[in-house]
């Protein structure tokens, strides 16, 4: 029987004289868990060792553990928030950073322990901390203590009657709490495989492995090599491979250029200026507030502003810069235009396409680029996203020309003819128009957005009155159904068995 | 962008017909820039979300169903609005000029308001002063009880501590200075006016305050009740034109459901108003620019008759802008009302014809080839965030921190990969190693005054052997495949471990990193698993 031990089996199984942990066992045997765990499998099929598992239930934190951990609970952040002072819930949910739904989560459990109480007179509903709940917040939450102060994972055995409760009311949280089941193993020798040990030891050479040796001395011909079990398992390896997401923006990257489109970047750290003035987006324009548009904290402003186009674009906004426009009709800002902010919208891209000298006319140009906004982060919305957008620069194109791009959309990025194009508001296009279209998979839904730019906008960047469309378009969703993913945050996953697993083909 | 409820019984009898709700929804998206957000059948209520932010007047059931009664041919033109002259004054001093220099005002009598009406009044004057007047800074309303105001009525701007009044849903008076420190919509909208000497006040001939704009009514004038027949409209603001919006869609809103509209003459220093001021503003409309614009062939009374469905008047070829409209600019922007009024769905849709040829950026092909390169030597790819929790930042290299970041998360935009990469690490502990992972991607830093981006590779390999060595064998092959002649020299980086860290060199530049990542990271990170990284700027690649 010694001589019929596979490789593997041989070499793990001295270490079963001495270690029974199999922990233990991979360290003694210098061997990758996996090859140990198959030798001892066999070796057990064989009677040689005995396999004993013994199931233990651990917990550790979970994603958002983890952050509460680091950031606090919601509701410790909301009982700090108020400490000083009594707050109304839109000042709490500011200060203490909070969702509406952790807002809501955080009332309820702060008002069951009465740290807090409302504020009767006030409009907007207010909360203050109670003494009770100054000396919470002095000691500590308790659940927070308890997720701050433990190391996890932890053995479900080893808590204490207190934390239990804790880890009860926790479990209530989404991925406050992960528990797990894991197995401990040990393994003995049997009888048998004590007596196999020693003959093993005294047998001789292997005749597993073909080596060079044998093929120069030509001693192959005189050995027997051992047969393998075939349908034994392999283990699993795992080889490289692109980032599935990022690999669909390539496709759509490929699709742009063979419909003629030539590629545009730009900076993401953005000045006001690119991204917004020159698009004639008004400097007072919602979209532009500190809601919506992050701000860099340092340095504040761009140096490098191309100061006289600053003055065509100003004109525009306050007085239509000789379009026929009446313009904005205010005061334009040139400190706010020299503001830094995180780019959110590669229009910023188009409009520096617009300005360049080797913008051709006619010209097709694309950006696939990372876009900021100001968002609460949910399946369905990022605070840093792509967005694939462009520009189509053309003498004597029109709307029929924007409406036939919007049904090439359709066809290429849903395979569907079935569209509705209706009129739609951007600040910088007129007309402007929405494509719905309806996948095959998903139904209805509003792939892109377009428009003519208008002429404030043109004329200051380009010297011309030359028709400009302009397009975006949303691949997110079709990228996540191509993923089979529900929840956007996935698109960014950084789950190494999602990505191993993901299909490439 | 606006969203507004209304009762779609209500919605009917305004449009003069019924009209099932499919059609409703349908012609909404296809003619008014707004979405059916919800319907609760059994309440009647519907929600319906408005894209232009430019046009408030269709932010009400009233002024939907004038548009309604236009697209479906009920009526043509600008709907009239009938003002009886009367003798009702305001006086605004010149104390008001800096602060708030602004007023207009009309009085409307002649019908009970009941809570549905209240109710919608209320919704417009919110949306109204929150969108299109900037959070009120721009243009803030006050709805009154005509019963208990005595004309004239001033508007001047007086001292914070000067004047003392009950703000709605108190009970007791308070200096201007106090209620914006103490009152929550003082809190909320004092701002507007926190850095002038003297606020704006409104007060009737006896003295009694009406209001503290933008900020509070007074809880005995400023309060509209259901019951009441007789109000007076007031819009505050520091652009004339935009109240005078304000004012002609309320004076129409009314004059739609029922109420008489009475003027209201404004005097300044100088000057009188007689207001609602309807000023009827003419845009030029010639068929050769609509052809162009829209490729539409169109005859001129062709043109004429779209636009008065659109709810315009057609005077000499001019086009005349409903005064509740102040959203036309250039005559782009009636054009394009020219082609909804046709119908985005008749328009025949035509292909482009010019031959362009598409390209890539040469970065985007020399990043992809080197990603390529990446994955033979088997590591798998990922794709993380740009913005990065500012503590999670690599030392040394200057930050560039976001101002108003949500969460810490992503306060900041990442100086280096590695992080992200260790980040991945910790997340997956349990999964199969060896795991080697890389990341392509922008990262920037801070240099005084100046932020620079640029694109950075990082590789990490992290399995109980990993070292050094490995990490130089995949940068040999790496730069290699692009030709850079590069050394390794000593270097001293907080992630890596000491004396087994260097700098990559080309060309006398530090262009990356290499080494063993410090075991005080890694237990920092909870990795449990030796790791080692490259990260390279790949600046080098795109200097010509």
């Amino acid at each position: 029987m010694a001589a019929s031990l596979h490789r593997l089996e041989r070499a793990v199984l001295p270490c079963l004289e001495k270690h029974s942990s199999v922990a233990e066992i991979i360290a003694a045997a210098k061997m990758q868990e996996v090859e140990v765990l198959r030798a001892l499998q066999w070796l057990q099929n064989k009677g040689l060792a005995r396999l004993t598992e013994k199931i233990e239930e651990i917990i550790r934190l979970g994603e958002n553990g983890k952050a509460y951990a680091k950031s606090l609970l919601p509701e410790a952040r909301f009982l700090n928030s108020i400490a000083s002072k009594p707050l109304p819930l839109s000042g709490i949910k500011k200060a203490a950073s909070l969702s509406d739904e952790e807002m809501g989560a955080s009332i309820g459990a702060l008002m069951r322990i009465k740290a807090i109480e409302p504020v009767a007179v006030a409009a907007e509903k207010t909360f203050k901390i109670t003494e009770s709940g100054r000396q919470v917040a002095k000691a500590g939450l308790r659940a927070q203590r308890f997720i701050s102060g433990r190391n996890f994972p932890v053995g479900i055995n080893d808590l204490s009657g207190e934390e239990k409760n804790i880890v009860a009311e926790l479990k209530k949280r989404k991925d406050v709490i992960e528990e797990e089941v894991v197995k401990k193993r040990t393994a003995f020798l049997t009888e048998l495989g004590k007596e196999v040990l020693k003959k093993a030891a005294a047998s001789a050479e292997t005749v597993d492995r073909l080596t060079p040796e044998m093929l120069v001395t030509g001693k192959w011909r005189s050995t027997e090599f051992r047969s393998y079990n075939l349908t034994a398992a392999a283990p699993r390896t795992f080889f490289g491979k692109l980032q599935p997401y990022r690999e669909f923006l390539e496709e759509v990257r490929e699709k742009f250029v063979s419909l003629g489109f030539e590629e545009m970047t730009g900076p993401i750290v953005e000045s006001e200026f690119w991204n917004m003035d020159a698009l004639f987006m008004p400097q007072f324009h919602s979209a532009r507030d500190i809601h919506d548009v992050y701000y860099v904290k340092e340095p504040k402003y761009a140096t490098d502003l191309p100061w006289q186009l600053v003055k065509k674009v100003k004109a525009a906004h306050e007085n239509g810069f000789g379009t026929g426009s009446k313009g904005w009709r205010y005061g334009f800002s040139e400190e706010k235009t020299a503001r830094l902010i995180m780019r959110s919208q590669t229009t910023a891209c188009s409009a520096r396409k617009m300005v360049s000298q080797g913008m051709k006319i006619p010209g097709k140009y694309f950006a696939i680029g990372r876009c900021f906004r100001y968002d609460v982060i949910d399946a369905k919305h990022l605070a840093d996203f792509n967005q694939v957008e462009g520009i189509i620069v053309e003498e004597g194109i029109n709307l029929r020309h924007l409406i036939g791009l919007l049904k090439l959309f359709a066809k290429e990025f849903c395979n569907t003819d079935k569209v509705k194009i209706v009129p739609s508001y951007f600040p910088f296009t007129e007309p402007s128009a929405s494509l719905y279209a309806k996948h095959p998979e998903l139904g209805w839904m509003e792939l892109a957005g377009a428009g003519i730019f208008r002429p404030e906008m043109v004329k200051p960047l380009t010297g011309k009155h030359v028709p400009v469309i302009a397009w975006g378009i949303g691949i997110d969703r079709i990228a996540m159904f191509r993923l089979g993913l529900n929840d956007i945050r996935e698109l960014f996953s950084h789950d190494l068995a999602f990505l191993r697993n993901a299909k490439a083909v | 962008m606006p969203t507004i409820t209304f009762s779609y019984k209500d919605f009917q009898q305004l449009l003069g017909k019924k009209m099932p709700f499919a059609e409703f929804e349908e012609k909404l998206l296809l003619y008014a820039k707004a979405e059916v957000e919800g319907y609760e059948k059994e309440n009647d209520e519907v929600t319906v979300k408005l894209d232009d932010t430019n046009l408030p007047y269709l932010w009400c059931p009233e002024g939907l169903a004038r548009f309604f009664q236009g697209i479906l041919c009920l009526r043509k033109g600008i709907a009239k609005l009938k003002v009886n002259s009367s003798s009702y004054k305001i006086i605004a001093g010149s104390s008001v000029s800096k602060v708030r220099p602004y007023i207009t005002a009309f009085v409307a009598k002649g019908r009970r308001i009941d809570d549905y009406i209240l109710k919608q009044l209320v919704q417009l004057q919110e949306k109204f002063c929150e969108g299109y007047g900037r959070r009120r800074q721009k243009v803030s309303i006050g709805l009154y009880s005509y019963k208990r105001l005595a004309f004239p009525v001033h508007y001047t701007a007086v001292e914070p501590e000067s004047v003392k009044f009950v703000p709605l849903e108190f009970t007791k008076a308070l200096s201007l200075k106090e209620i914006l420190s103490q009152h929550p919509k003082g809190q909320q909208y004092g701002w507007i006016i926190k850095g002038f000497q003297k606020y704006p006040l409104l007060a009737d001939d006896k003295g009694e305050v009406l209001s503290l704009p933008p900020v509070i009514n007074s809880n005995f004038t400023g309060k509209l009740e259901v019951g009441d027949s007789e109000l007076l409209f007031e819009a505050t603001g520091t652009d004339e034109e935009s109240i005078n919006l304000a004012a002609n869609i309320f004076a129409q809103n009314l004059q739609e459901r029922g109420f008489g509209i009475h003027s209201v003459t404004v005097s300044y220093p100088g000057r009188t108003v007689i207001a609602p001021a309807a000023n009827k503003e003419r845009v030029k409309i010639s068929a050769k620019e609509v052809e162009k614009l829209i490729g539409l062939k169109l005859a001129e009374p062709e043109i004429k008759s779209l636009l008065l469905k659109m709810g315009y008047d057609v005077v000499d070829g001019h086009a005349v802008v409903p005064p509740y409209r102040a959203d036309i600019m250039h005559p782009v922007d009636v054009i394009e009302d020219v082609a909804i009024a046709y119908g985005f769905d008749k328009i025949a849709d035509e292909p482009l014809t010019s031959y362009t040829i598409g390209s890539k950026e040469k970065t985007t092909v020399a990043i992809n080839a080197l990603r390529k390169l990446v994955v033979g030597m088997g590591f798998q790819e990922v794709f993380s965030h740009i913005l990065a929790d500012k503590n999670s930042l690599i030392t040394g290299a200057g930050a560039v921190e976001l101002e108003n970041f949500m969460s810490e998360t992503y306060s900041a935009v990442r100086n280096s990969v590695l992080p992200q990469l260790l980040d991945v690490l910790a997340e997956n502990k349990h999964v199969d190693y060896p795991q080697k992972v890389f990341e392509e991607g922008i990262v920037a830093a801070r240099e005084g005054s100046r932020i620079s981006e640029w694109r950075s590779l990082a590789l990490m390999a992290a399995h109980p052997k990993a070292d050094f060595t490995e990490m130089k064998q995949y940068v040999t092959a790496l730069l290699a495949a692009t030709s850079a002649k590069f050394e390794i020299l000593p270097a001293e980086h907080p992630a890596f471990m000491k004396g087994r860290a260097g700098s990559i060199v080309i060309d006398k530049e530090i262009v990356g990193v290499i080494g063993e990542i410090s075991p005080a990271v890694l237990s920092k990170f909870g990795i449990e698993t030796p790791a080692a990284a490259i990260e390279i700027n790949l600046d080098f690649l795109f200097t010509d």
